[in-house]
């Protein structure tokens, strides 16, 4: 019961500051359209004729994903480095039910609330370019959920270096494009991305959203993978985390300021 | 007996810090030990770079010692560390320790969350404190809008809502006007005398502890160097330095002798007045003076007592002038 509190508390205070900042969550979601009318217009004029339609696709996938993965990636470590320097982060280490649940609870919610804008993005590029992807709920769901616990490993992972490095800004702007090599490159490219957190959920999410397969058409092995790179991102993440929090706790490093 | 009274106990603590791209090492705290007892106001005293934020940390669990063990309310805060933290809380950087992009009681309310507190079970709780607090109507303001006080405050009552034994406060009347300042003292008070919780405060504001602590722990270079209670130490560092003014002047015969007597004296005389400055080892010394004023009836028109406060006494500590006013003082 006190961890669903954690998560209530946590996902109102993330509502609370996408509603109360309304213009900042517009202005997001305007540069997220605007870089992807970019990415469209770059297929229209430059890109093969012949595949367009299927680049399209390609790109509204992995530009959605793109999003999630800064979401809950990249957002952590902003909210970590700023809350050391305010002070906050000391307090909420001093609460009895451990930092790293309050960390889990920042990553969920941010992505629960977050969703409804992902949806809207989906959307609003699926209009905007008159592809309309295949939205299968039941099969696309447990990919997705597989696919976030690893991408919650690595959100962990940046939690736990952003407590410790006071200087991670610059690692930080670098990460957003790293995250979008990950979305973007194609499993075909690079096989042994598969293997890294969340780039085998994008290719399934790929394979569902726009060859149209089905739950019972993805292979055992695939979603074995999937389910490795969720335990083992997962862990090790929360591993690095607590190992950070103690380097900190050790150099007094939990306050930036 | 023991356990149930001391609250926390802290033993032979330790903490060095490793100087930025240096082998050398900042020795922060060498060898503190002190005990607090449940209800208690202790104040955490010593100049800058003592080691006291230092110290609260390591109660405060935030910093991991290099020896020592720290136990609240019984349990090694090092060995449990979430389960001692629920008997603890503290305000280390006042209003930096705010959301303030929230408005007040949605702090309350977050910060309650944190700690696996549901929004209706602290409900009666955070009305309450908003009320004592004095925050009733700015309840729904957000916190960026606040004065420095009332920030300040907040983040007590954020402190207040943990439900802990222990509240552990940093500096908390810094930046304060005199009239938040006393409001946050009787605030401190109201909290340790209704609440029965015991209050840690570090402080530079030597008026404050000496207004609202029942006992001063002085840590200076990384020891303690003082544990004692108010009063006592006020006591012991009473001086004994009296200006006596007299409706006439002493005579030659007088003077010599006050000389003589009291070394030290310092004697001026004014139109049909006088007055003498002397500074008395022991106090029953006062009435060698009265005998040399008797000898010629000289009128003794008034006796007034040097005054010593808390801050001077803080400053003979750190010099290290403890053991000459315990000497003098036996």
């Amino acid at each position: 019961m006190q961890g669903f509190n954690l998560l209530k508390a946590n996902i109102r205070m993330e509502y609370i500051e996408y509603k109360r900042y309304l213009p900042n969550t517009i202005a997001m979601l305007l540069t997220f359209y605007i870089i992807f009318i970019g990415m469209f217009a770059g297929i229209q004029l430059i890109g093969d004729p012949t595949t367009q339609d299927s680049n399209v696709q390609f790109v509204i996938v992995n530009y959605i994903f793109w999003y999630l993965a800064m979401i809950v990636v990249n957002a952590i470590g902003w909210q970590i480095t700023n809350e050391a320097t305010q002070g906050t982060l000391e307090q909420l280490s001093m609460s009895p039910m451990g930092i790293w649940r309050i960390m889990l609870a920042r990553l969920i919610s941010s992505t629960i609330v977050s969703f409804l804008i992902i949806v809207a993005l989906l959307y609003l590029s699926m209009l905007t370019t008159g592809q309309w992807l295949n939205i299968d709920i039941i099969t696309i769901l447990p990919i997705l959920i597989l696919t976030l616990i690893s991408m919650f490993g690595l959100g962990f992972i940046i939690a736990g270096l952003s407590v410790v490095l006071k200087q991670i800004q610059a690692f930080l702007q670098i990460l957003q494009f790293i995250l979008a090599g990950l979305t973007f490159v194609p499993l075909t490219v690079a096989p042994f991305l598969a293997y890294f957190p969340f780039v085998k959920g994008v290719d399934l999410v790929r394979a569902v959203m726009i060859d149209g397969v089905t739950l019972s058409q993805i292979r055992m092995e695939d979603f074995m993978i999937l389910g490795f790179n969720a335990v083992f991102y997962f862990f090790i993440g929360l591993g690095i985390f607590l190992l950070c929090e103690r380097v900190a706790m050790k150099k007094g490093l939990l306050a930036h300021y | 007996m023991d356990r149930v009274e001391t609250i926390i106990e802290v033993q032979n603590l330790k903490k060095s810090y490793r100087k930025r791209k240096s082998k050398e090492y900042i020795h922060a705290v060498t060898d503190v030990s002190f005990k607090v007892n449940q209800g208690e106001i202790v104040g955490l005293l010593g100049p800058n770079g003592a080691g006291k934020t230092t110290t609260i940390k390591m109660i405060c669990g935030l910093l991991i010692p290099d020896s020592g063990t720290i136990t609240i309310n019984g349990i090694n805060n090092q060995e449990k560390r979430l389960k001692a933290l629920r008997h603890i809380s503290a305000v280390l950087e006042g209003n930096r320790n705010l959301y303030w992009r929230l408005t007040v009681r949605e702090n309350l309310e977050y910060f309650a969350g944190n700690r696996g507190a549901s929004r209706k079970e602290v409900a009666q709780q955070v009305d309450e404190l908003l009320e004592t607090f004095r925050l009733q109507e700015k309840a729904s303001e957000l916190v960026n809008r606040l004065s420095r006080g009332m920030q300040q405050k907040l983040a007590i009552a954020v402190a207040m809502l943990a439900d802990s034994d222990v509240i552990l406060l940093d500096e908390p009347t810094l930046g304060l006007d005199v009239e938040t300042s006393y409001e946050v003292r009787d605030l401190l008070r109201s909290i340790a005398n209704d609440y029965n919780r015991t209050i840690i405060i570090s402080s530079h504001d030597m008026d404050v502890i000496q207004d609202i602590c029942e006992r001063t722990v002085i840590i200076n270079g990384g020891k303690i160097v003082t544990d004692d209670k108010v009063d006592n130490l006020l006591r012991l560092f009473e001086v004994r330095a009296y200006t006596i003014t007299l409706g006439g002047v002493l005579s030659e015969k007088q003077q010599k002798l006050l000389k003589l007597t009291f070394p030290g004296a310092e004697y001026k005389e004014d139109i049909n007045q006088s007055s003498v400055g002397v500074d008395l080892e022991k106090s029953e010394a006062i009435y060698d003076l009265f005998d040399i004023f008797k000898l010629e009836e000289t009128p003794v028109e008034s006796i007034d007592r040097k005054s010593i406060n808390f801050e001077e006494i803080f400053m003979k500590i750190v010099k290290g002038e403890m053991d000459d006013a315990r000497v003098q003082s036996s």
